[in-house]
Formats: structure tokens, C-alpha cells, sequence
């Protein structure tokens, strides 16, 4: 899986908190989670709190992704920001509903 | 219009099919309830999205965990869940959903997705040319593997070995848990097939030479899944003493009828398995 990261400028949305756009490729598995924990840890630690996570050109998350997905999500609402999931591609919005993750988080 | 691989999902997974599926994808599950929902996901979408009417077993093989409580609660429409009340083995697994599929063409797909999905069309393909059997494999030239240990490499060479060097197989990885049959070759097969344990590829593919079927292997990506169940050194002991028994099988002429007639699909030694059917 590869990770982009661009930062996005703060606007009236985002209560001018810094916010970010991670976009994924690729299979997101247990084997990419560390990768996407470490950068997602990272943002929050210089403060960014609004994180939308590009899910466009994903093919598959397993279980292990989407537990640091929800990970991130709550450790960004702790803070009074979010982790959005934006464009998922047609298996994984399949899989966020057969999960029932869809309910749970943001999807753009 | 054509239809967007999530409309077609959704119609699948609300509507029975109508017509005998063409396509019957097999996953055998032994507790799998980390795993298998996201791999279901996957493969609904993917084959869904192919706009033939198609078909998904779940042949549980005893899991004490949750997995059969998670399966049946998707209420999938075209999802069928075969329960087993023990643990048999993956061979075991594997044929029961084989043996219960109704499909033209009968898949089996690993649950943990290691294989992806999206390579059903290259081994369909095979199929089409008139192959009987297709086997997805990690070691043909093409092939994309990932993340593979170090100790699985040198198990799966060294089973390569031997099935090359005991039964000269025209296969150089039997194991890959991705291979695709003819309903005419499963009916042949599964139903001679005797060994329950990890090796039951090997005597599926054994036998599948024994009656001259045509037989392609097709490089596939395959990705190590982390919590594979395989212990290297317990399946290579498993899998000497069933290259041994394969043939002492043969020998004794145990391959020359069917060891799962019909009639008794659901009677059969380390077999006892009642089925249900998911809520729809």
C-alpha cells in the first residue's frame, strides 16, 4: 500500500484546525497498518485533527485496517476532530457495510 | 446502462438468483470471524460485478468461535452457509462446499483473501480454453508473491520438491488455496477424494492426473496473510505421510468409485456436518 499525504489549507469547515488528505492505494492490510498508524499518529502529534482518508483506489481492507481506521477516528474525535473516509472504492464500501462501519464513520 | 459493481452487489445480496448459478465460489472457514466478513465483502463485490449469476458457499469446518454467528448474519440472499458440528479438517471443508455447489464453474478461494479475487477471470479463462482443472500458483513465472516467510518459502520448496520427485505432478505449487474446476472434474474429484487434512490439494490434483484431466496452473499475486493457521513443520510431517497414503489409497483401488456417493454427502467418516441455510 503507498501513502500519500498533502495538507489541505484550514477553512470555516474545519474550525481552523489544520486538516489533511491521506490518500491510499493498493491493499490495506495488517501488513500496511503499522505504516498508516505511524502517519496518522504523526498528524495528530503536530495537531492536525481533521483527517479525510482517500479510499478511491483501495481494492481490499481487512479486518486489522479497518480496526486503525476506527483507531484513528476515535483518537481524532477525542480531540474535537474527525477521520472522514472519502471515495471508498465499491468492495471496501461493501465491506464498511457488511461490518457496519459505514454508520460509524463520515463517508464523503 | 450498465450497471456499477455496487448496484449489482446489492442486487445480489437482496435477490435470489433466479437461474442455476453459472459460477460457485467455495470458502472453507475455520474460525475465521476476524477475517472472513472483509474477504466476503471482497468476493461479493468482484463477482457480482462480472454479471453472471453466481453463487457463495461458506463451508464452515467446526469453528468455535463466531464465524458461522457473523456469516448467518449477513443474510446475504445468495449465500449459503454450511455448518459443521466438528472440526474435520480443511480438506473436509473444502469438499462439502464443493460437493453442495451447483455452479458450472466451482471456485475454491481461501478466507483470509490471501489470493485476491480479482484473478478469478485469468483462471477463468484457463478454463475456457477447455482445461478441466486450474490451479492458482505462487510459483510459475508471473507469479506476485508478498510478504511470504522466510519458513514458508522453504516449506513450499520443499513440497515442491517432493511432489515433483514423488508423484510427478505437472504442478509446481499444489498448496495455493485458489483453484478452479469444471463441475464435471469436482463431481469426479471431491467426491473420490479421502484426505481431510492440508494435503487434500495434493490427492485432488493426484487423482486429477489419475483420470486424465486437463490441468493449467496460473501465476497469481498472493499475499501472506498474517494469522495463517498453518504450522510448517506439523503440515510437513502431514503432508509426507499423506503423499504415502495417496498412493497406498490408490493402490488398493479406493479411487475407483466414488467415496461420497450422493446419497450420503452428509454421512461420511469426520463428516458430520448439518447444513443450514443463511436467513434471507
Amino acid at each position: 500500500m503507498d501513502i500519500s499525504i498533502r495538507q489541505t489549507q484550514a477553512d470555516s469547515s474545519s474550525g481552523g484546525d489544520a486538516a489533511m488528505v491521506m490518500s491510499l492505494t493498493g491493499r490495506f492490510d495488517a501488513h500496511e497498518a503499522p505504516q498508516f498508524r505511524a502517519a496518522v499518529a504523526e498528524a495528530i502529534e503536530e495537531g492536525t485533527i481533521r483527517i479525510a482518508v482517500e479510499l478511491t483506489d483501495v481494492e481490499f481492507v481487512d479486518s486489522t485496517a479497518l480496526a486503525e481506521l476506527v483507531r484513528g477516528m476515535k483518537n481524532c474525535r477525542e480531540r474535537g476532530g474527525d477521520l472522514s473516509l472519502v471515495s471508498p472504492s465499491d468492495p471496501v464500501r461493501v465491506i464498511l457495510e457488511l461490518t457496519k462501519l459505514d454508520a460509524a464513520f463520515s463517508i464523503d | 446502462m450498465i450497471d456499477s459493481s455496487l448496484d449489482a452487489y446489492r442486487r445480489w445480496a437482496d435477490v435470489p438468483i433466479a437461474e442455476p448459478p453459472h459460477v460457485s465460489v467455495v470458502i472453507p472457514a475455520y474460525n475465521e470471524e476476524w477475517r472472513i466478513v472483509p474477504t466476503i465483502g471482497a468476493i461479493a463485490t468482484h463477482m457480482s460485478s462480472l454479471g453472471t449469476p453466481w453463487e457463495l458457499i461458506v463451508a464452515d469446518d467446526g469453528s468455535t468461535d463466531d464465524t458461522v454467528v457473523l456469516v448467518r448474519e449477513l443474510g446475504l440472499a445468495n449465500l449459503r452457509l454450511l455448518v459443521a458440528e466438528q472440526n474435520g479438517g480443511k480438506g473436509s471443508a473444502v469438499r462439502r462446499g464443493v460437493l453442495e455447489s451447483r455452479g458450472r464453474v466451482v471456485l475454491f478461494a481461501d478466507a483470509d483473501q490471501s489470493t485476491p479475487i480479482e484473478q478469478f477471470e485469468a483462471l477463468a479463462a484457463r478454463l475456457d480454453e477447455g482445461f478441466d482443472v486450474v490451479v492458482g500458483s505462487r510459483a510459475v513465472d508471473g507469479a506476485d508473491v508478498a510478504n511470504k516467510s522466510l519458513s514458508r518459502k522453504i516449506f513450499s520448496s520443499g513440497l515442491s520438491l517432493l511432489v515433483k520427485g514423488v508423484f510427478r505432478l505437472p504442478v509446481s505449487d499444489t498448496q495455493c488455496g485458489f483453484k478452479m474446476f469444471t463441475a464435471e472434474a469436482a463431481e469426479l474429484l471431491f467426491r473420490r477424494q479421502l484426505v481431510d487434512e492440508f494435503s487434500f490439494d495434493l490427492e485432488v490434483l493426484y487423482l486429477a492426473r489419475k483420470f486424465g484431466l486437463r490441468t493449467a496452473e496460473v501465476p497469481v499475486a498472493w499475499i501472506d496473510a498474517p494469522g495463517s493457521k498453518v504450522d510448517a513443520g506439523k503440515v510437513a510431517l502431514e503432508f509426507v505421510r499423506d503423499l504415502a497414503l495417496v498412493r497406498w489409497n490408490d493402490l488398493r483401488g479406493r479411487y475407483a468409485s466414488e467415496n461420497h456417493p450422493k446419497s450420503g454427502r452428509t454421512s461420511h467418516n469426520n463428516d458430520r456436518a448439518s447444513l443450514s441455510q443463511t436467513a434471507s
